[in-house]
């Protein structure tokens, strides 16, 4: 893609329901940093059963990398149009 | 394996889980999902009255990627939770019982053993064109309580399993090896 980034841009409707001195860019970051908390959230608990119960098998470690490597990614991909890349 | 110990001389025969088939069944609601956001676009430019609405699905504008993003996060953090799920839920074979591990959800976990010297019979029961083709099945082992009953659903190759199982059932009446 050779056009460059553009900066999140809601409808124009959206900003007027947005308390003064929020931008609907910050509030779409902090929606996404929230995402992001329950995903850690829910990432944690399963790693934790994954390293309690399988810690024997061979697949534990490769299906949390994958898991990792692949929500980096996506969330790499969700934050592309966001002030902080 | 943290989950029980073995007995002094008893030995992991096999481990079990659920068919592959199954499992790619249970991912199929994830890969739909998936896809709904690439297609949706495309049958809403079908209809003139709902053209305006495929704008949102345009994947080059920020916010659109956003929540795109978001989504098959989500839906990715859901197929991993399934395929967690479908792999610490297991049966093993022990040279001396059967343990069944049964992960309900997160912080939900059973396990129960049936000592092979209990068993009575061994049924397998393939039903249907698909499990017949794939070799998908169920086996119950009926102890001699009549109301005890070991059922293993949607296993590969249950008649293998069966004969197994049969294999390490002791012919002898000795009392089964006490603890877990």
């Amino acid at each position: 893609m050779s056009e460059p980034l553009q900066p999140f841009s809601p409808p124009s409707s959206f900003s007027s329901f947005l308390p003064g001195g929020v931008s609907s860019g910050v509030l779409a970051e902090w929606i996404l940093y929230l995402v992001f908390a329950f995903w850690s959230l829910y990432t944690v608990v399963a790693v934790y059963h994954w390293l309690k119960y399988s810690h024997a098998s061979w697949v534990a470690l490769p299906a949390i990398a994958v898991h990792l490597f692949v929500s980096v990614a996506l969330m790499a991909y969700a934050l592309s149009g966001a002030r902080i890349v | 394996m943290k989950e029980f110990e073995l007995e002094p001389g008893e030995f992991v025969v096999r481990e079990v889980r659920k068919h592959w088939f199954l499992f790619v069944t249970e991912l199929l609601p994830y890969a739909i999902m998936a896809v709904i956001p690439f297609t949706l676009s495309k049958f809403l430019a079908l209809s003139p009255s709902l053209l305006s609405y495929a704008a949102f699905f345009d994947f080059s504008e920020p916010l659109a990627r956003a929540g795109l993003g978001v989504w098959l996060l989500v839906v990715w953090t859901g197929a991993w939770g399934a395929f967690t799920k479908y792999f610490l839920n297991v049966w093993v074979l022990t040279s001396q019982r059967i343990v069944n591990i049964k992960q309900r959800r997160f912080f939900s976990r059973e396990v129960s053993s049936l000592f092979l010297s209990r068993i009575q019979d061994v049924t397998t029961d393939v039903h249907g064109l698909l499990p017949s083709l794939l070799g998908i099945g169920t086996i119950k082992a009926q102890t001699a309580a009549e109301d005890v009953e070991f059922v293993m659903p949607g296993i590969p190759r249950p008649e293998e399993m069966r004969d197994l199982i049969l294999k390490y059932v002791p012919e002898d009446d000795s009392p089964p090896p006490t603890g877990v």
